[in-house]
C-alpha cells in the first residue's frame, strides 16, 4: 500500500515504509519458504535453519566447557590439562586438578546454568509472564533462610546442600499450596504467594546475619546468597543427579503443554489441554531444577531470567525448541561466567551470582527498553 | 447433535440463566442473543466443558460432555473467543498449528500430513493463506478474529462455537466472517455463535436463541423470536419491528 503512495510522479514526501526493528536472530520461517510443512512449527526450509542454530549454541558450549577446565587458580598449561582429561586413570596433582576440582565444577556450572534456564524458560511459559524467574516460587529464599539458620546453628558444611535443597523444594510446596484454586494454580496468586514468602524469608536471614555472633557465621551466609561453585564436587552433584533427571523429564513431559499455553489458559483448555495438570507439572520441574541448583550453587541470579529471552531471540518462543536452547545457553552462560569468577581476582574467587548480576542486568535493560519484545 | 437438558448455569455467588432446554441439530447455525451479563460466554464455555454445568447435562450425539476426555472433547468442540491473553510473538501458522493439539500425544512433536492438511484448509477458509507468515501482533482486529476462527477450524469439529465473532469488526468483514459461518454450518457443521447485532443473527442464523430475566426466552425462527415484546422483555428496550425480503428487523425505539 505504501508502495503504492511513494509511487505517484513527483510526490514531495518520501513515504516511510514500515520500519523493521531489528530483532537479532528472527525466527526464519518469515523468509518465504514453502508453506507446506513438516512439524507443525518446523517447516523444510526452516530446518536447515534451526539446525545451524543448534549446531552454533552447542559449540558454543563446547567452548565454555573447554574454556573453564582450561581456567583455574594454578596456572597449569592448556595441553597437560588435555592430557589429564583424555587420561582419566593417569596419576599426578594435574590429574587430581583437573578430574578432582575442574571438571566437577565445570559439570556443576553446566548444570546449574542449564537447570535455572529451564526452569526460568517453563515458569515464564506458564504464568505468561517474561519477568518471572524460576526462584519466583520461593526456592531460594527458603533454602537461604534454613541454610542461615542452620550456618548460625553450627551444622556442619556438608549437610548444608542437602538442608538448602530440601528447604527449597518445602517452601515452593509451601507457596503452590497458597496459590492453590480448585484443582489449578491460580497464575497472580502464585505470583504473590511465592513474593511474599519470600519477603518474609529473606527478613529472616537479614535478621540472622545481624545476629550472626561470629563474623565467618555471617560470612558463610552472605557467601550462599552471593551464589559460587566453589567448594562443590562430585559429591553434591550425586546428591543432586536423581532431582535434576526428575526436573528435566517433567519439563520434557509439559513442552506440549507450554506451547498450547501460549494462547492463554481458557484457549489453551478449550483445544484439550489439561491446564490444571499442566501447571501442577511445570510447577515441580521448576522447583526441582531450582532446588537443585541452590543446593550446588547458591542464589545464582539473572540466568533464569536472562537466558530464556536470549533463547526465544534465537529459535523463537515454541518449546520443542525453546527449552533445548535455553539448556544450552544457560550451561555455557554459567561455566563461562565460573571460569570468569575463578581468574578475575585469582587466587581468590569472584562470587558467580555476583559477576552474572553484572553482565545480567545491563543485559536485561538492553533486551527490555530496546527491543519489540517489550510490547 | 447437542442437547442441553434443563441445563443451569451459574457463576459463583449467582445464578445466570436456569433450566435451560434445547436441541441443536448437526447443520443448524444457532445465535445466542440476550443482553450483557446474561449467560451467553458461560453457556458457550459450559458447552464444550471448560465451564462447569451447574446442574443438568449436555449431550452430544447420545454421550454426555462430562464423559468425554479432553482431548475427545476438543476433537468434537472448538471453542472460538477473541478473550483472553496472549503472549510472545507467534506467527499465524503456528497459532492455527495450535488448534491439531488434540491429534497429537504428548510425544508426539512433529505434524502429520492431516495436520498440515488441516492447518492450510482453515487458512484458506478465512481467506488468511498469504498471511501465514505473518505476526499475530501485527495483524488488524479482523485478521485477528479470522486466526481464531482458522485455530477452531483445524480442530476439524463438528461443533463449533463462537464468542462475538463480530465484535470490533466493521461491516464488511463482519458479513463476511457471518457468511463463513453459514457456510460451515451448510456443510454440516453445528455452529453456535454468540452474537449482540440482533439484525445480523436474524439474517445468517437459522435459529436464535434469547437469554434474559435468569431463563431462555425462546429458541425458535427470528421471525418468531424478534417479536417486539419478547425483545423488550430481554432488554428492557422498546423497539420497532420491519419485515424485510432478508427477514425481520428491529430498531429501538426513542423512548
Amino acid at each position: 500500500m505504501l508502495d503504492d503512495v511513494s509511487g505517484f510522479g513527483g510526490f514531495p514526501f518520501t513515504v516511510a515504509r514500515p520500519r523493521r526493528v531489528f530483532t537479532g536472530f528472527r525466527p526464519l520461517e518469515h523468509r518465504g519458504c514453502s508453506q507446506v510443512g513438516r512439524g507443525i512449527p518446523l517447516r523444510q526450509g526452516a530446518f536447515s535453519m534451526t539446525t545451524a542454530r543448534f549446531a552454533a549454541l552447542a559449540s558454543l558450549l563446547t567452548l565454555a566447557l573447554l574454556i573453564g577446565v582450561l581456567a583455574g587458580g594454578s596456572a597449569i598449561s592448556p595441553g597437560a590439562v588435555l592430557y589429564a582429561l583424555l587420561h582419566p586413570r593417569a596419576e599426578g596433582d594435574i590429574a587430581t586438578i583437573v578430574w578432582q576440582l575442574r571438571v566437577p565444577r565445570v559439570a556443576i556450572g553446566m548444570v546449574v546454568g542449564a537447570s535455572l534456564s529451564v526452569g526460568g524458560a517453563l515458569l515464564q511459559g506458564m504464568l505468561r509472564n517474561p519477568l518471572v524467574d524460576p526462584y519466583l516460587t520461593g526456592v531460594s529464599a527458603g533454602a537461604a533462610c534454613v541454610i542461615a539458620l542452620a550456618i548460625l546453628a553450627g551444622v556442619a558444611a556438608p549437610v548444608l546442600p542437602a538442608l538448602g535443597f530440601a528447604a527449597g523444594l518445602g517452601t515452593a510446596v509451601l507457596v503452590a499450596a497458597l496459590a492453590r484454586r480448585g484443582s489449578g494454580i491460580d497464575p497472580t496468586r502464585l505470583i504473590l504467594a511465592g513474593i511474599s514468602i519470600s519477603a518474609l524469608f529473606s527478613a529472616i536471614v537479614a535478621l540472622a546475619i545481624a545476629r550472626a555472633n561470629s563474623l565467618d557465621a555471617a560470612q558463610s551466609i552472605l557467601a550462599w546468597l552471593a551464589g559460587s561453585m566453589a567448594g562443590h564436587g562430585w559429591t553434591d552433584l550425586r546428591f543432586c543427579i536423581p532431582y535434576l533427571v526428575a526436573g528435566f523429564a517433567l519439563a520434557l513431559l509439559a513442552v506440549p503443554a507450554l506451547d498450547a499455553l501460549r494462547i492463554g489458559d481458557l484457549r489453551a483448555r478449550a483445544v484439550g489441554l489439561n491446564v490444571d495438570r499442566a501447571q501442577w507439572i511445570i510447577l515441580a520441574a521448576t522447583s526441582l531444577l531450582a532446588a537443585s541448583s541452590v543446593a550446588l550453587a547458591g542464589m545464582v541470579g539473572f540466568v533464569g531470567l536472562i537466558v530464556p529471552h536470549v533463547a526465544r531471540r534465537i529459535v523463537g518462543s515454541d518449546a520443542r525448541r525453546l527449552l533445548p536452547a535455553s539448556a544450552l545457553l544457560g550451561a555455557a552462560l554459567c561455566t563461562v561466567a565460573d571460569a570468569c569468577a575463578r581468574t578475575i581476582v585469582a587466587p581468590s574467587e569472584l562470587p558467580i551470582g555476583i559477576l552474572l548480576a553484572f553482565i545480567g542486568v545491563p543485559a536485561f535493560l538492553y533486551l527490555y527498553l530496546h527491543s519489540e519484545f517489550a510490547s | 447433535m447437542i442437547e442441553l437438558r434443563d441445563l443451569t448455569l451459574a457463576v459463583p455467588g449467582r445464578t445466570l440463566v436456569r433450566e435451560i432446554t434445547a436441541t441443536i441439530d448437526a447443520g443448524e447455525f444457532v445465535a445466542v442473543l440476550g443482553p450483557n451479563g446474561a449467560g451467553k460466554t458461560t453457556l458457550l464455555r459450559t458447552m464444550c466443558g471448560i465451564a462447569p454445568v451447574a446442574q443438568g447435562e449436555i449431550v452430544l450425539d447420545g454421550r454426555r460432555l462430562q464423559t468425554l476426555s479432553h482431548a475427545q472433547r476438543a476433537r468434537t468442540i472448538a471453542f472460538v473467543t477473541a478473550d483472553d491473553a496472549m503472549t510472545g510473538s507467534l506467527r499465524v501458522r503456528d497459532l492455527v498449528a495450535i488448534g491439531r493439539f488434540p491429534y497429537h500425544a504428548w510425544w508426539q512433536w512433529q505434524a502429520t500430513e492431516r495436520d498440515n492438511a488441516a492447518i492450510e484448509q482453515a487458512l484458506d477458509a478465512v481467506h488468511m493463506r498469504d498471511d501465514a507468515q505473518r505476526l499475530f501482533s501485527t495483524l488488524s482486529s479482523g485478521e485477528r478474529q479470522r486466526v481464531w476462527i482458522a485455530m477452531g477450524l483445524a480442530q476439524e469439529t463438528p461443533v463449533l462455537l463462537l464468542d462475538e465473532p463480530t465484535s470490533h469488526l466493521d461491516v464488511r468483514v463482519a458479513h463476511e466472517i457471518l457468511a463463513l459461518l453459514r457456510a460451515l454450518a451448510r456443510r454440516g457443521h453445528t455452529v453456535v455463535c454468540v452474537l449482540h447485532d440482533l439484525n445480523d443473527a436474524a439474517t445468517y442464523a437459522d435459529r436464535l436463541m434469547l437469554l434474559g430475566c435468569e431463563r431462555m426466552l425462546a429458541c425458535d425462527r427470528p421471525s418468531q423470536v424478534l417479536v417486539p415484546a419478547l425483545i423488550e422483555r430481554a432488554y428492557g428496550v422498546a423497539v420497532h419491528r420491519i419485515d424485510t425480503p432478508d427477514g425481520p428487523r428491529v430498531f429501538a425505539a426513542s423512548s
